[in-house]
C-alpha cells in the first residue's frame, strides 16, 4: 500500500529513512494498515467522512465574513511522531512560548529589547497596529496564556517554525474534532500505537482559565467571545465552548457597567469574570481602540485596568506575532535566558532593516514574502513565479515600503503518507502546534493540527488551508495511561445551578426563532402532503372543493405564488399539478418550505451550542434530504421533482421535523432558552392553524366531509378523530377536535395555554401592578376559546358560513401577530443604537 | 483654536511680562445635550494638565454632571492625566468640566538660542540618550503618514548645516504663510493630506502639517494639545469664557534643548503664553473627549474655555 520508496531524495520523508528503512514509530503502524487492507482502510475514510457530515464540521477557506463553508477533510491515516523527536520538539517549543511570553510582557512594559537594541524599534513605531493602549495596560499579570506555533519539518530533518500564534491562535476546535472523528473511526489503531491524548490539554486549559478569575474564584464564569454570526471561527468557537463548558458570546451579548464586564441576560446582567477572546486586539472595545468595531464591547480596557476580568490573550498580545519579529527572536532569547532558540524559525529577513535588505534585494528569487506587521490569510509572494509585470510592480512596492515585507527562506516539506482517494499518496506536511503557558509551567499539547497537500505556498497561508488534514499522532513506546477525563475532579467543590436566567438576549431571540420556522416548516409540509395526495390519486382532482381550498392554503402560506389565492384561480388549477411538487424544491419562494428550512437552519446554527447534538444532526438531515437532487425525471428527460416523490420528500421532512420536537421535548432542560423554543412554536402553530380553518371549513360547502378529512388530515388529528366516532364525519366534533379540545396538542386551546403557562415563567419586567399588554392579549384569547361551544361554532348562517367560528378564528388571527410582536419587543430586541462622541475641542 | 483672527495672541517676545512664571487659572467646559433620552455612556477626558519641565499644575478638578457611576483614573503611554467614566442612569446632558492651576516657566530657548545643525539629530540613534518615547515621533501615526512631499514643503527651511531652532521656527513661519487660517475649510476629522493640499485649516490641521514635515525628513516631532492666553485689544475687558483650546507642536532639538515647542499658528516659538496639556504622536492620541452612547439621537456640543491669568494659585479662590 505504501508506494513511497521513489520518492525525490530531496525530501524528508516521515515514514522512510533516506536508506529506505521504516522509522521505528512508523514500523508497527505500517504493519497495521497493511493488514487491514484497502478495502477496510476505505471502509474507515467512509465512516470518517460520515461522522464528519453528521457533526457538520465545516470550515471558511478565507477569513473573510461570508465566505461559502467547505466540509472538512480528514485522512484516515495519521501524521505520527515518534517520542524522542516529540520531546526534542517538546522542549522547543516549551523554550519558545517561554521566550514570546518575555517579550510580549517587554514590549508592552519596559521595552528593554528596543533601549538595548535588540529589536529595532522602528520594527514597532511603524507597526500601525501598535495601539498605545496596550502598553501598561496589565501591570503584573501574565499576558501570553495560548499560543500556537506553524511548524514544518525540513529536508535536513529539522523543525522550523515558520511562524507564530499569540493573539487568539484558531485550529484549537477542529485539532480536537479531528482527535474524536479518529478515535471513532480507528478506536485500536490509535491505542495500539500509545498514542498520548489530548484531554489533560484541555482539562489544564480549562483549570487555567478558571484559576484567572479576579473574583467568585469558586465558580466563576467564563466567556469565550467569537466573532459575529458568519466568521470563519463559528464551527470552532462553538465546538470549543461546548467541549470545555464555558459560554459562547459575541459583542452584542455583553455590556460595561459599573466598571465590570456583563453578560446581557433574560434576567439582567450577569458578571463575567474571565473572557477568553477570539477577536483582534484592536476590535476589543470602540472606546479605546478601533472604533469602528461592532466586535467588542465599550469599556473592556478600563474593565483590565480595573482588575474586574481577566482577558485572554492580554489586548495586544498580537505584537508578539508580528512577522516583522522573527528575525529577532534569536537574539532575544540571547538577551533574555543566553544561548540561541533550541526551535530555529524558518531564516526570516524584516526588510525594513537595512542589515538584511541588500541580502534581499540579491536574493529576490530565492525567498517567499509575507507581511511583515501583521499576519494575513494571504498566500505569501514568491517572485520567482510572478510575471514579468507583477514581479515589477512587487519590487516597487517592496523598494518603497520595504519595513512593510519580511523575506522567507524556502523550505521543501517534509512528506508524509495520506490517505486519499482510496490510497495512500505521499504529500507534504505542515503542523500547528498549541501551547498553553500556566503560572508554573508551559503545557504543549501532544498533538497538532496537521494539514497536507501539494503545494507549500497554499499551506503557508491559513491554518485552514491545505488539501486535507490529519490528526497528529504522537506515540509513546510504553502504552499510555487513559483515565484522564473531562469531567471535572470529584473532590472539586461546585455550586448546583438551576440554570435560566444566563441566557442572553441574542440566543433567546435565535431559538424563538427557530420555533417558529421549525413549525412553519411543518405546518407547510403538512399542507403540501395533504393536496399531493389528492392530487395524486384522483383523476379528477380539479374539480374537488377541498383540493381548491387547499390550493388556496398554501398560496395564502406563501409556498406557491400568490395568484393561487385569487377567486380567479380555477383558471390556473391545470399546472397545479406541476407546480406543487416543483414548490417542494423551489429557492425562489420567500416564504416557501426551502427558505424557511433555511431560516431554520441560521436560527440553529447561532445557538448551536445550546441545541444537542443530536437536534442539531437531525436538522442537518433534514435539510440535506429536502435538497438532494431529484431522481424522477419527466418524459422530455429533464429531471423534474414528480408528485410521488414529492409526497416522499415532505415526508420525510415531516418525520424529521418530529424528530426534532421530540428531543427538544425530550433533552433540553426546562430553562428560558427552551421557553422561547416552545413559545415560538406554540405562537407559529396557532397562527396557521386559524388561516387553516378559517380557510377550509368558514365558506359554505355541500362538501363537508371531504373537507373535514383534509383538515384532519392535515393537523394530524384523523387517528384521534376516528377512535372517538369512527368513520361518522360531523362538523362540531371537527370543531372541537381542532379547536377547543384542551387534550388534543394540535388544537387551538392546547396551543393558547400553553402560550399562557410560558408567559407565566417568562422573566417579569418591572412595571406598574396589574395585567400588561402581553398577558392581556393572552387572556383574552384564552378566555375565547375556553369559553367557546363547539356546537355554537359549528351553527351556519342562511348562506352557509360558519360565521359564529368565523369571528372567533379571525379575532385570533388578528390578535396573535400583535401578542408576536409585543415578546418581540420586550423580551428579544436589545439592541439600542450606539453613535460615537468624537472632536470636542479642537 | 486660537488663531490669527479674532483676539491677538501674546507671544513669549513680545507681552512685556519679565516674571520668570505665570499662573493661570483654566476652566474648560464641555457640555452635551441630546435629542432622545442616553441610557447609557461611557467616555474618556483628557483635559488635566500634568507637571513637566516648563510646566506646574497646582491642582486640577474635573465636574461630571450627572455623577458617574463609576469613574477612574490613570496615566496614558505618553503620560497624559486621563479620567474614564460611566454614566448608567437616563439623562439628556452631559456636562464635563475641568477647573485647573497651572504655573508655566519661562522658556529658555529663544530665537537666538544657538543650537546644532539639524542634521546631527538624524544621527541620535541611541535610545539611551533620547529622552522616553521620544523616538517613534519619527514615524508615521494614525493622522500622520510621513512622505517625500512635506519633505519638499520643508526643505527650504533646512538648508545643509542649518542650527535646527532657526530651520524649525522657519518652517513654523513658512507653514503660518502659506497656510490660510480658516475654520471652514477643515472640521476635525480633515486628514493632514487633505490640509496640506487645501493649504487651509485650524490650529489642528496646522500643528499636524508641520509634524509631517518634520517627521519627513527623520525629525522626532509631536503634538500638543493645550490652551493659549488671549490678549484683549487696549481698554477692552478680558472677555469670560472665549478663549479656545489650541494645539501646536514639539520638535526634538538635541540632548541640550530637548522638546522645542513651535506654534505654526502664531508663527512662534511656545513661550508662558502656552499652557500644555496633553502630548502625543497626533490629535488622535489627546482628543479631549471620546465617548460612546447608546441612544441619544442627535446631539449639540457647547465647549467653552476660560484662561485667566492669576496672581497666584493660592489668591484665585
Amino acid at each position: 500500500m505504501f508506494n513511497d520508496d521513489r520518492l525525490d531524495p530531496l525530501d524528508f520523508h516521515e515514514r522512510r529513512s533516506a536508506d529506505g528503512c521504516v522509522r521505528p514509530h512508523w514500523s508497527s503502524l505500517t504493519d497495521q494498515i497493511e493488514s487491514l487492507g484497502v478495502d477496510v482502510m476505505r471502509q474507515r475514510s467512509d465512516s470518517i467522512e460520515q461522522f464528519i457530515r453528521e457533526n457538520g464540521v465545516t470550515f471558511h477557506a478565507d477569513e473573510k465574513v461570508g465566505a461559502p463553508d467547505r466540509p472538512w477533510k480528514l485522512s484516515a491515516i495519521p501524521f505520527v511522531i515518534g517520542s524522542s523527536e516529540w520531546q526534542t520538539l517538546h522542549d522547543g517549543l516549551t523554550e519558545r512560548t517561554l521566550l514570546l511570553a518575555e517579550v510580549l510582557a517587554d514590549l508592552l512594559g519596559p521595552q528593554r529589547l528596543i533601549r538595548e537594541g535588540v529589536v529595532p524599534g522602528e520594527l514597532l513605531w511603524t507597526n500601525p497596529y501598535f495601539y498605545r493602549a496596550y502598553h501598561g495596560l496589565e501591570k503584573s499579570q501574565q499576558k501570553l496564556h495560548i499560543t500556537a506555533a506553524d511548524v514544518v519539518r525540513a529536508s535536513d530533518g529539522q523543525w522550523r517554525v515558520t511562524g507564530d500564534r499569540t493573539r487568539a491562535p484558531s485550529g484549537l476546535g477542529y485539532l480536537l474534532e479531528n482527535r474524536v472523528v479518529t478515535s471513532r473511526a480507528m478506536p485500536s489503531l490509535i491505542r495500539s500505537s500509545n498514542t498520548l491524548r489530548l484531554a489533560s490539554f484541555f482539562e489544564s486549559l480549562q483549570e487555567h482559565l478558571q484559576s484567572l478569575a479576579p473574583s467568585h474564584r469558586e465558580n466563576p464564569r467564563v466567556a469565550l467571545l467569537t466573532p459575529p454570526s458568519g466568521s470563519y471561527r463559528e464551527f470552532e468557537d462553538t465546538y470549543l465552548a461546548r467541549y470545555l463548558g464555558i459560554t459562547l458570546v459575541q459583542g452584542s451579548d455583553l455590556a460595561v457597567r459599573g466598571g465590570g464586564l456583563n453578560l446581557k441576560t433574560l434576567g439582567g446582567l450577569q458578571p463575567i469574570q474571565v473572557l477568553w477572546r477570539h477577536i483582534s486586539d484592536r476590535n476589543c472595545d470602540p472606546l479605546e481602540l478601533d472604533s469602528r468595531s461592532q466586535e467588542g464591547v465599550t469599556g473592556l480596557l478600563r474593565c483590565i485596568r480595573r482588575r474586574s476580568v481577566a482577558v485572554v490573550n492580554t489586548i495586544g498580545s498580537g505584537l508578539v506575532e508580528t512577522p516583522g519579529l522573527l528575525p529577532y527572536l534569536d537574539a532575544a532569547q540571547q538577551f533574555f535566558f543566553g544561548g540561541p532558540l533550541q526551535l530555529a524559525s524558518a531564516k526570516t529577513y524584516w526588510c525594513g532593516d537595512p542589515r538584511h535588505r541588500s541580502y534581499v534585494m540579491d536574493h529576490l528569487d530565492q525567498l517567499i514574502f509575507r507581511g511583515a506587521m501583521a499576519v494575513t490569510s494571504e498566500a505569501p509572494v514568491m517572485v520567482s513565479q510572478l510575471s514579468a509585470a507583477d514581479r515589477e510592480s512587487f519590487v516597487q512596492r517592496l523598494t518603497a515600503h520595504p519595513e512593510k515585507f519580511i523575506a522567507q527562506e524556502q523550505l521543501r516539506f517534509s512528506q508524509t503518507p495520506v490517505w486519499i482517494d482510496g490510497q495512500v499518496k505521499s504529500q507534504k506536511a505542515a503542523l500547528r502546534t498549541f501551547q498553553l503557558l500556566t503560572p508554573d509551567a508551559v503545557h504543549v499539547m501532544p498533538g497538532a493540527l496537521a494539514r497536507v497537500g501539494n503545494d507549500e505556498l497554499e499551506l503557508s497561508r491559513s491554518p485552514v488551508c491545505g488539501q486535507m488534514t490529519q490528526d497528529c499522532w504522537v506515540t509513546s513506546e510504553s502504552p499510555v495511561d487513559q483515565s484522564t477525563s473531562l469531567l471535572p475532579d470529584s473532590t472539586t467543590v461546585i455550586r448546583l445551578r438551576r440554570g435560566g436566567d444566563e441566557l442572553p438576549s441574542r440566543v433567546a431571540e435565535h431559538l424563538y426563532w427557530l420555533g417558529r420556522y421549525a413549525e412553519r416548516g411543518e405546518a407547510i409540509a403538512r399542507v403540501l402532503r395533504t393536496t399531493l395526495a389528492r392530487i395524486a390519486g384522483e383523476e379528477k382532482w380539479d374539480s374537488l372543493v377541498e383540493v381548491r381550498r387547499l390550493v388556496y392554503t398554501l398560496a395564502s402560506m406563501g409556498q406557491i405564488e400568490p395568484g393561487f389565492a385569487v377567486d380567479s384561480f380555477v383558471v390556473n388549477l391545470p399546472h397545479v399539478e406541476q407546480t406543487l411538487p416543483a414548490s417542494v424544491m423551489d429557492p425562489d419562494q420567500p416564504r416557501g418550505l426551502i427558505r424557511t428550512m433555511e431560516s431554520v437552519m441560521h436560527n440553529a446554527t447561532a445557538v448551536r451550542d445550546r441545541l444537542s447534538v443530536d437536534a442539531f444532526r437531525i436538522l442537518q438531515r433534514a435539510s440535506r434530504e429536502l435538497t438532494r437532487p431529484v431522481t424522477s425525471t419527466t418524459r422530455s428527460g429533464q429531471s423534474e421533482i414528480g408528485i410521488g416523490e414529492a409526497i416522499e420528500r415532505v415526508g420525510i421532512l415531516i418525520v424529521d421535523l418530529l424528530a426534532l420536537a421530540g428531543v427538544t421535548s425530550e433533552s433540553f432542560v426546562r430553562t428560558h432558552a427552551w421557553q422561547f423554543l416552545e413559545l415560538g412554536r406554540r405562537l407559529e402553530r396557532a397562527e396557521h392553524t386559524c388561516e387553516l380553518l378559517i380557510t377550509m371549513l368558514c365558506p359554505p360547502t355541500d362538501e363537508g366531509k371531504s373537507i373535514c378529512d383534509a383538515v384532519l388530515e392535515t393537523t394530524d388529528s384523523r387517528m384521534t378523530y376516528r377512535s372517538r366516532y369512527m368513520n361518522l364525519v360531523r362538523l362540531a366534533p371537527v370543531i372541537d377536535l381542532i379547536v377547543t379540545d384542551e387534550t388534543n396538542p394540535r388544537s387551538l386551546r392546547f396551543q393558547l395555554d400553553r402560550v399562557a403557562a410560558l408567559m407565566d415563567k417568562l422573566p417579569s419586567v418591572e412595571g406598574p401592578v396589574g395585567l400588561d399588554a402581553i398577558q392581556r392579549i393572552v387572556l383574552d384569547l384564552q378566555y375565547r376559546i375556553t369559553t367557546a361551544d363547539p356546537m355554537k361554532l359549528s351553527e351556519t348562517s342562511a348562506d352557509g358560513t360558519l360565521e359564529t367560528l368565523k369571528t372567533l378564528l379571525t379575532k385570533l388571527a388578528d390578535d396573535l401577530p400583535v401578542l408576536g410582536e409585543a415578546i418581540n419587543a420586550r423580551y428579544l430586541i436589545h439592541t439600542e443604537s450606539k453613535q460615537l462622541l468624537t472632536g470636542t475641542g479642537r | 483654536m486660537n488663531g490669527t483672527g479674532g483676539t491677538t495672541a501674546g507671544s513669549a517676545a513680545n507681552n512685556g511680562d519679565s516674571a520668570a512664571v505665570t499662573h493661570y487659572r483654566i476652566r474648560h467646559k464641555t457640555e452635551y445635550r441630546y435629542s432622545n433620552n442616553v441610557a447609557v455612556c461611557q467616555n474618556q477626558v483628557r483635559m488635566q494638565p500634568v507637571s513637566t519641565a516648563n510646566v506646574a499644575c497646582q491642582r486640577s478638578e474635573l465636574t461630571i454632571t450627572p455623577e458617574p457611576t463609576s469613574k477612574d483614573e490613570h496615566f496614558d503611554y505618553y503620560g497624559n492625566r486621563v479620567v474614564t467614566f460611566s454614566i448608567e442612569a437616563i439623562h439628556q446632558s452631559l456636562t464635563v468640566e475641568a477647573d485647573s492651576h497651572v504655573s508655566v516657566l519661562r522658556p529658555t530657548v529663544t530665537a537666538n538660542t544657538m543650537s546644532a545643525p539639524w542634521e546631527t539629530l538624524l544621527a541620535i540613534n541611541d535610545t539611551s540618550v533620547l529622552p522616553p518615547r521620544c523616538a517613534e515621533h519619527r514615524f508615521l501615526s494614525p493622522r500622520i503618514t510621513p512622505s517625500q512631499a512635506y519633505a519638499d514643503f520643508a526643505l527650504p527651511s533646512f538648508s545643509p548645516g542649518r542650527p535646527i531652532v532657526e530651520a524649525a521656527l522657519d518652517l513654523t513661519r513658512r507653514v503660518n504663510q502659506q497656510f490660510k487660517y480658516d475654520s471652514t475649510a477643515t472640521n476635525v476629522n480633515t486628514t493632514t493630506e487633505e490640509a496640506f493640499r487645501l493649504r487651509a485649516g485650524v490650529c489642528q490641521d496646522f500643528a499636524h502639517v508641520q509634524i509631517a514635515c518634520l517627521r519627513s525628513l527623520g525629525l522626532a516631532a509631536r503634538y500638543v494639545s493645550g490652551y493659549l492666553r488671549t490678549v484683549p485689544p487696549p481698554g477692552k475687558e478680558r472677555l469670560i469664557g472665549a478663549d479656545e483650546s489650541h494645539a501646536w507642536l514639539d520638535v526634538y532639538a538635541g540632548v541640550e534643548l530637548g522638546w522645542l515647542g513651535l506654534d505654526p499658528t502664531n508663527a512662534c516659538l511656545v513661550a508662558m503664553d502656552h499652557i500644555p496639556v496633553c502630548v502625543g504622536r497626533d490629535y488622535n492620541d489627546v482628543s479631549p473627549m471620546r465617548g460612546v452612547v447608546l441612544g441619544g439621537g442627535t446631539n449639540t456640543l457647547k465647549v467653552s474655555v476660560d484662561v485667566e491669568p492669576i496672581e497666584n494659585p493660592d489668591a484665585a479662590e
